[in-house]
């Protein structure tokens, strides 16, 4: 039967679609590799030689950001006007003060990749930077410490841009920051680890990753621990809030969530970890894990964007 | 004292004829495809003989505490000085998060401008003549009902102060200036 009041698809609750998603992702695989890159270096002795996974880390989060901002440019309805966000500031919006830690964020994070890939740059026919480089080499102690503040609030703040919106239970609850950033960082641990494998050919026993391969555990038991603090927030809401806890047992997004963030993020690299050490860190099966874990990331950012969306209070 | 617009739905007066839709779309130059306002017959409720429809009006709500408006980074949805809720199309860059976070899902991008785009009180056309709203004028029952409820002789604040009205989602904090009569048929007792 027709209805007499017209087209609905405009109340279709889910504004917000993948390429969000995607965004929201490498936001939060930029900040979680920088992170991770310099806690390692803060953390080892050796502070003359740029680790491998440092290295890694300076491409990968420049990358994953200039990659994220472009998705979230050409999503706008206006492209090419997307400089009024630039202009006009409203402080009550977190997706201006969003935009402001990104306007720091970005450039200081591209400085910051100069410094650490300075050898690299003769080696890549990129000898113009150079210059650039060693003339930004005596800030590197404060450029790295800004960087990583300002990395610490735009893997948060993925999470409280939509956690500000209380039409979605789902979403508009505390600890979507905290679990946006932890898993941002087990993005970025993952990231790393493929960039130093294969582009900087690191052995799999290197000491730096396998520091890095430490922190995984506690990083993953923490996302476990956000996303049953997430649920069992919205249990105890009762009303709209409890019934948003469908989105675990129906549709597509419970497969996603179960198969996607579930199985691949969290059970297939735990029961790696079973395996006997010789063949858990041989290349191939360090790669194939963390890219089990990336999958994981991508498939909860998904999850949290459309089931988020599909439950309205 | 500043003006406080509100419009009252009386859900036992409306028919669901859809007159105040084509009204808006005619006066505020709403294009194919999108709407301001839409009068949704929900139902039948109750036990034969006694079925009734529920009529429900989706528009904007008009919060005082807009959502919309928080949310917005350029400052394109704002308050104006007549307390409504409106948008500057040349500032909206069209992120659309005004349209998530909007709890009665009433924000549309307009497919002409680009921008976001919603019910206004009719502020630009009607309004500014010193008209009443489109859709309160062509209502053919008198449904509906407009006016300052902080002018205790108005329309409005009579009917506010004399008949039992519900708003939608109050318990999100909006505030909306959208009031409604619910239909004494229903369940709602009144
Ligand atoms: S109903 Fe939606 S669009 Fe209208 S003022 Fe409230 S939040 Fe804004
Ligand atoms: S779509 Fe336009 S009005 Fe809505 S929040 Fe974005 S800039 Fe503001
Ligand atoms: S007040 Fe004006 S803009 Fe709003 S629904 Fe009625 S006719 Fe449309």
């Amino acid at each position: 039967m027709n209805n007499t009041w017209g087209d609905m698809a405009q109340y279709d609750p889910v504004t917000w679609n993948w390429v969000i998603a995607v965004y929201l992702f490498m936001a939060g695989l930029s900040a979680g590799s920088i992170l991770i890159g310099i806690g390692l270096r803060w953390y080892s002795k050796e502070k003359a030689i740029e680790s491998a996974i440092l290295k890694a880390a300076a491409i990968i989060s420049p990358l994953a950001i200039t990659l994220g901002l472009a998705c979230l440019v050409f999503d706008l309805t206006k492209p090419f006007e997307f400089w009024l966000i630039l202009v006009n500031y409203n402080f009550s919006s977190v997706m201006s003060i969003g935009v402001l830690a990104l306007l720091l964020y970005s450039p200081i994070g591209i400085a910051y990749s100069l410094i650490v890939l300075r050898d690299e740059l003769t080696k890549r026919k990129l000898d113009f930077l150079v210059p650039v480089a060693e003339a930004l080499m005596p800030m590197r102690k404060a450029i790295e410490v800004v960087l990583f503040v300002l990395a610490i609030g735009v893997g948060a703040y993925t999470g409280f841009l939509i956690s500000a919106m209380n039409a979605y239970p789902l979403l508009n609850t505390a600890v979507l920051p905290a679990l946006f950033l932890v898993s941002g960082l087990s993005a970025g641990a993952a990231a790393n680890a493929i960039g130093a494998l294969l582009m900087f050919n690191t052995h799999s026993h290197d000491t730096n990753l396998s520091k890095m391969h430490g922190l995984e555990l506690p990083v993953m038991l923490s996302e476990i621990m956000f996303l049953f603090m997430l649920f069992c927030a919205l249990y105890f809401k009762g009303g709209a809030a409890a019934a948003a806890l469908a989105s675990l047992t129906t549709g597509v997004w419970a497969s996603v969530f179960w198969v996607g963030v579930v199985g691949i993020g969290f059970a297939i690299p735990l029961l790696t970890m079973l395996m006997p050490s010789q063949t858990r860190h041989s290349k191939g099966v360090m790669i194939a894990v963390a890219c089990c874990s990336l999958t994981g990331v991508l498939a909860l950012r998904h999850f949290v964007i459309y089931a988020g969306q599909s439950y309205i209070s | 004292m500043s003006k406080r617009y509100v419009m009252v739905h009386d859900e036992n007066r409306c028919i669901g004829c859809q007159a105040c839709s084509v009204a808006c779309r005619s006066e505020n130059g709403v294009p194919e495809g999108v709407t301001r306002l839409q009068v949704r017959v929900e139902g039948p409720f109750g036990d034969a003989p006694h079925l009734h429809f529920k009529y429900n009006r989706v528009s904007c709500q008009q919060c005082e505490n807009a959502p919309c408006v928080t949310v917005c980074p350029t400052g394109a949805a704002y308050v104006g000085d007549d307390g409504l809720v409106s948008i500057k199309e040349d500032k909206c860059v069209g992120c659309m998060y005004c349209v998530a976070a909007c709890p009665y899902k009433v924000r549309f991008i307009n497919p002409e401008t680009k921008a976001a785009d919603k019910c206004n009180f009719c502020k630009d056309t009607r309004l500014a003549r010193g008209e009443l709203p489109a859709c309160v004028t062509v209502c053919p029952t008198d449904a509906l009902t407009f006016g300052d409820a902080n002018d205790p002789s108005s329309e409005v604040a009579k009917l506010i102060n004399t008949k039992a009205t519900y708003q939608e989602k109050t318990h999100l904090g909006t505030k909306p200036r959208v009031y409604r009569i619910p239909t004494k048929r229903g369940g709602i007792q009144s």
